[in-house]
């Protein structure tokens, strides 16, 4: 199956030339060359991954990306030009599943690609796990508390299902970064830093003071057994 | 376009400003000492005239009040001598006994050339000749003389219609007892003063030299670095309109450097589109690379290292550009060394740099220091990327620790790195003494930034002799202490 991906890019010549790269590696690559028309591209059908450019025109990519929150759980993958600026943290705080840095290597982006489109199918059968009154249901890919279902993000709910299938045990951002994002070496702390923060914020009560997710310092992060 | 242009960053990298900065010795005194020295000699100065104009002052009086007080008591002696030797007819010497006289003091009376005196010691011959002729020519007249070495005051008297004269001789030692006693307090009133004014004027400068102090310390900090080093005015109104041309004079140099930094900042930034562009295209192109002719595919061979290193170039100027236009992202969290060494050396693997394993000190393993980490990846990529492309190949890293730091240790098989370079080596575009401007694959500012960060993270970088003979460059970075619960 041919993955889709929507590129929503303003400068002209990096996205026919990253078009075709992807092409090339296989995948099935849409155009858009503003937030506007992006958000419209995806309104007309669905797509397993969107690539954004955070410097567009018009609506930035923060705001395309929290609007592209607001309606899909789509994983998007924010392209920015700095990687050790701000930018990377407040574009996941925004919503974004995964970033990639100006000037990028195709090869890499689409393997990249591939990883968050193949890792938001259902991750098999694993049992359920209740953590107080939150029950979380692998099968189903959905998270429940008292019967309402809480809303996360295809990463989000990753992240949570991986730490409950290992609850009690700590995993160290490294070994989350391979589960969740499929990375080996190349990803970045960070990612797992502002996911947790985002899943904190959706299923602790009180996010500062965590008891479903808990930090070991040093170590990584835990389901408390 | 030339990207030689970093801006000139006041701070230098590497340990090279750790090196002694020569300053030269004052040969004329400091200010404090000469405004103290100033102040001591007006204070002597003052304390002499004054200890002078008291004692001429205070001689002059006491001694007139003497003469008046001797004369007043020897007139009214020879008066009632007159009266005693007109009317009632007594012996000389009776007549003198009765008189009333001060301590010490002796009468004589010289009676028709006979002569009378209550003192054993002092007689006619203590008299000088000029005073009786004054005397005995009517004239009552005074002289100082010297009786066995002391001092006394002859007072002569004549007597009214007799040819006789009263004589009185007044002792003066106490007199001279008094001065010296106004001399030596007056003295020692003066050599008091010097250390004395000396100490105070050392003391008093101290506040009105503080401006000053606080004003070189702030522009050594600017020097060292710290533009935003600035005076505080507050507490002193005396400093408020230096402090403000100097604040005015630092903020102004201030954002002239950050707007050098951050154009060089831009600059990259805007590279990094069009270099997209052409890495992927390039990487296009190379997948068609079969169908390319033999001249046409070593053409794409050379343009792909090129571009590598424009890229590498761009990345290392952002980075380095960012670090100088004060940039504060710097992320301070729990990481192993020994963990992050590991991957590093396993990316290298996986990029097809050969296999070098780590060496981690038994007491290193567990260590954690305080650190970036994808600041300290960066430094470890950068050492690592030196090693093999200007040092031979990276034959060894090793993590150990110290009391206080763990110490990351990346040797290489090169020829090593002499030790007069030591120093710049972590300099920006510096380039070995061998090859002093052709061009080596890198960007030339690898290793400055390995030194910028290192030194962010609150740690030090050097470079030695590995023990196979290459180059080695050392790591420090304190471990971490702290007990706050942040991941």
């Amino acid at each position: 199956m041919r993955r889709s991906v929507l590129f929503i890019e303003d400068d002209e010549r990096i996205r026919r030339v990253v078009s075709l790269a992807l092409r090339r590696e296989g995948l099935e690559v849409a155009e858009a060359g503003s937030g506007e028309e992006g958000l419209a591209r995806l309104a007309e059908r669905p797509y397993d991954v969107v690539l954004l450019d955070l410097v567009l025109p018009g609506r930035d990519g923060f705001e395309v990306c929290r609007e592209i929150r607001r309606v899909s759980t789509t994983p998007v993958i924010m392209v920015t030009a700095r990687a050790d600026s701000r930018d990377v943290v407040a574009g996941l705080e925004a919503g974004a599943d995964d970033y990639v840095t100006k000037p990028f290597v195709a090869e890499e982006l689409s393997a990249r690609i591939r990883a968050l489109a193949r890792r938001t199918r259902s991750p098999g059968a694993r049992p359920r796990v209740v953590v107080g009154d939150l029950e979380i249901a692998p099968a189903d890919g959905v998270v429940t508390r008292g019967g309402e279902v809480v809303p996360l993000t295809r990463t989000e709910f990753k992240l949570l299902a991986e730490l409950a299938a290992e609850r009690g045990r700590v995993l160290s951002r490294e070994e989350l970064l391979e589960r969740v994002w499929g990375y080996d070496y190349f990803g970045d702390s960070r990612l797992v830093d502002v996911h947790v923060r985002r899943l904190r914020v959706k299923v602790e009560a009180d996010p500062a003071n965590p008891t479903i997710v808990t930090t070991v310092r040093g170590m990584g992060y835990r389901l408390p057994g | 376009m030339s990207l030689t242009a970093v801006p000139a960053a006041p701070s230098a990298d590497g340990p090279a400003v750790e090196g002694p900065r020569r300053r030269r010795a004052p040969r004329t005194p400091s200010l404090r000492g000469r405004a103290t020295l100033a102040l001591t000699a007006v204070a002597v100065a003052l304390t002499v005239a004054l200890a002078v104009g008291v004692w001429v002052a205070a001689t002059q009086y006491l001694l007139y009040t003497r003469q008046n007080v001797t004369l007043a008591q020897a007139v009214a002696n020879a008066a009632q001598v007159q009266r005693g030797l007109s009317a009632e007819g007594l012996p000389p010497a009776e007549l003198l006994s009765q008189l009333p006289r001060e301590t010490g003091s002796v009468s004589l009376l010289a009676d028709d050339g006979e002569w009378s005196t209550t003192s054993l010691r002092i007689g006619r011959e203590e008299l000088p000749e000029a005073l009786r002729g004054a005397v005995a020519g009517g004239q009552p007249s005074r002289q100082r003389i010297a009786v066995d070495g002391e001092p006394y005051l002859a007072v002569g008297v004549p007597l009214a219609g007799l040819q006789d004269a009263y004589f009185e001789v007044f002792p003066l030692h106490e007199l001279d007892d008094t001065f010296r006693v106004l001399g030596v307090v007056l003295t020692s009133s003066v050599l008091a003063v010097a250390p004395l004014s000396a100490a105070v004027g050392w003391w008093v400068t101290r506040p009105a030299l503080r401006p000053l102090e606080r004003i070189s310390a702030a522009a050594a900090a600017i020097a060292g670095g710290d533009l935003g080093a600035r005076i505080d005015p507050r507490g002193d109104p005396s400093l408020v309109p230096i402090a403000a041309s100097f604040n005015a004079t630092a903020a102004a140099l201030e954002q002239r450097v950050r707007a050098d930094a951050r154009f060089a900042s831009d600059v990259s930034h805007e590279l990094r589109s069009p270099l997209t562009t052409m890495t992927t295209a390039m990487s296009l192109v190379g997948s068609c690379a079969d169908a390319l002719p033999p001249d046409g595919r070593e053409a794409l061979e050379l343009l792909r290292s090129e571009v590598r290193d424009f890229e590498q170039l761009v990345d290392d100027l952002l980075e380095i550009s960012r670090a100088d236009a004060g940039s504060t992202d710097l992320a301070l969290e729990d990481v192993r060394p020994a963990a992050l060494v590991r991957e590093a050396l396993a990316r290298r693997t996986a990029a097809g740099g050969g296999t070098v394993e780590v060496t981690v000190r038994a007491d290193a393993s567990d260590v954690v220091v305080r650190a970036d980490k994808r600041r300290l990846e960066r430094v470890l990529r950068n050492l690592i990327d030196n090693a093999d492309t200007h040092g031979g190949g990276l034959t060894a890293v090793t993590v150990e620790r110290s009391p206080d730091h763990a110490c990351i240790v990346v040797d290489d098989s090169g020829p090593g790195v002499p030790e007069a370079e030591r120093g710049t080596v972590f300099e920006r575009f510096a380039r070995g003494s061998g090859s002093t401007r052709s061009r080596t694959p890198g960007s030339g500012l690898g290793l400055a930034l390995v030194s910028r960060h290192v030194q962010l993270m609150g740690g030090s970088v050097v470079v030695t002799d590995a023990s196979g003979g290459g180059a080695r460059f050392v790591v420090r970075l304190p471990v971490a202490g702290g007990t706050d619960g942040g991941a």
